[in-house]
């Protein structure tokens, strides 16, 4: 089959999926058609900490499934921090140009060597309005990924993932588990530019020298998003109106 | 709220159609930096603005304002994957009475979060009303890769036609997408809507 019909294929058989379960054997099969062998399909959360819709299904090594967990590496996990700043897929070797890894997190991608990977391809997944997730396929120690078959691999995880996020959706629904629709707080016009500058990482200044207002206007209006969102921190804030779609992850990166 | 313009009634919306094309320039030229062409500075219109296009206008109350647009061909005449993209069809570009392409759907720059998802959403559930009431079982598109998940979350069946290709720097797939009367139930019922949102008494018959 050529690389589309197997993608094609994934697509067919993801649409008909209807347990989780199916949904690994599927793709435990697909990856190795693409040329890899492990992959990841993850929402980026605190899988203890967090219910409802998550979605989360890998086949990896138990070694190096262990050793995350062990050293609670999913907290800062450099492929994760990653796909914030990535709209576009990306390897393993791409992660040191897209952010400025912490000493842990060069430790975490030396240690994924020793633990039996070898090179890593992440697709992000970035919905709004809904927590940031990923899939990665990966090769062990000695093979590299498949050049020819990233287009396919890109394709595959957007497809895997959306078939991920019906099943866990759906079931959900079924248990009643169904994330609540709370009130979403409205920001006005000028709250909502104020937070997408400050989600670019502007100061209260540069916010209100580029919008033509006073700084404590800015800060004004950054108090008042804060109240509606009912947090302490603009971080928080920023968090919370990407979640609520106020703010599509496009308004951040461009 | 989403009104149906052809060659046969956009003498009617001719202001209306005016300032898409305006916004048109806004985005995909000026803000996304696409090589594509302008007229008068201002517009931005290519060969497929033509008699057999037709466009879904969400406009304001009043009808003074453009909030969003998408412009329809039909696959069985020119149309830009037809005739510029076919390379990302890795089987032929698909044709038939029933299949017709979207493109340049987009929201008025001045629209933010809530407001650019809204017009988006009347744009997208209207149209799956046109696809039913025109007999169209497939839209084709051209997507950026990126988008896919956010294409899909929205609730399109969608199936690739070709593997994503670098063109002009971006990496863009060409997707066709199957409508149903299910895909009208899950958008209505994803949106809590139950009336249509195309103005019904507005519709020409396209060409």
């Amino acid at each position: 089959m050529s690389l589309l019909e197997d993608v094609q294929e994934f697509v067919r058989e993801a649409n008909r999926i209807v347990e989780i379960k199916d949904l690994q054997t599927l793709l435990e099969g697909t990856v190795r058609e693409l040329g890899f062998d492990y992959f990841a399909l993850v929402h980026h959360v605190n899988i203890y900490q967090t219910s409802g819709e998550v979605v989360y299904l890998f086949d990896f090594p138990p070694a190096w499934a262990e050793l995350v967990d062990r050293k609670g590496y999913f907290t800062d996990d450099p492929v994760h921090v990653a796909c914030q700043k990535s709209a576009a897929p990306f390897t393993w070797a791409d992660v040191p140009q897209l952010i400025t890894l912490t000493t842990r997190q060069a430790e975490m991608l030396q240690a994924a060597k020793s633990a039996g990977l070898g090179g890593g391809f992440t697709v992000p997944i970035h919905i709004p309005g809904e927590y940031t997730g990923s899939c990665t396929f990966s090769t062990r120690a000695g093979r590299e990924i498949p050049q020819a078959a990233l287009p396919a691999a890109h394709y595959v995880g957007s497809f895997a993932f959306e078939a991920a996020r019906r099943v866990v959706q759906r079931v959900a629904a079924q248990r009643g588990t169904r994330n609540k629709t709370v009130a979403q707080p409205k920001l006005t016009r000028r709250q909502l530019d104020c937070v997408v500058l400050a989600g670019r990482g502007k100061s209260d200044k540069d916010v209100a020298q580029i919008l033509g207002i006073s700084g404590q206007t800015v800060h004004q209006h950054m108090e008042d998003a804060k109240r509606k969102y009912d947090v302490a921190t603009r971080m928080q804030l920023i968090v919370r109106a990407l979640f609520d779609s106020q703010l599509a992850f496009a308004d951040l990166v461009n | 709220m989403v009104d149906v313009v052809t060659a046969n009634n956009r003498h009617k919306f001719n202001g209306m159609v005016d300032a898409m094309h305006a916004d048109r320039k806004r985005i995909f030229v000026d803000s996304l930096k696409w090589d594509i062409p302008v007229v008068d500075g201002k517009y931005e219109i290519d060969q497929f603005d033509n008699a057999d296009a037709v466009y879904l206008l969400a406009l304001d109350g009043k009808k003074e304002t453009h909030l969003g647009s998408v412009r329809l061909l039909p696959s069985s005449k020119p149309h830009l994957l037809g005739d510029v993209f076919p390379m990302l069809c890795d089987n032929g570009v698909p044709r038939g009475d029933d299949i017709w392409e979207i493109t340049r759907l987009c929201t008025a720059p001045q629209l933010r979060g809530r407001e650019a998802w809204l017009a988006r959403s009347y744009l997208a559930v209207g149209m799956v009303e046109f696809a039913l009431l025109y007999g169209i079982s497939k839209y084709t598109c051209v997507a950026e890769t990126s988008w896919l998940s956010s294409i899909m979350a929205v609730g399109w069946e969608c199936e690739p036609l070709g593997l994503p290709k670098e063109i002009n720097g971006e990496t863009v797939g060409a997707l066709i997408i199957n409508i149903s009367p299910a895909t009208l139930q899950l958008f209505r019922m994803k949106m809590g809507w139950r009336l249509p949102v195309l103005e019904l008494d507005a519709i020409a018959k396209a060409a």
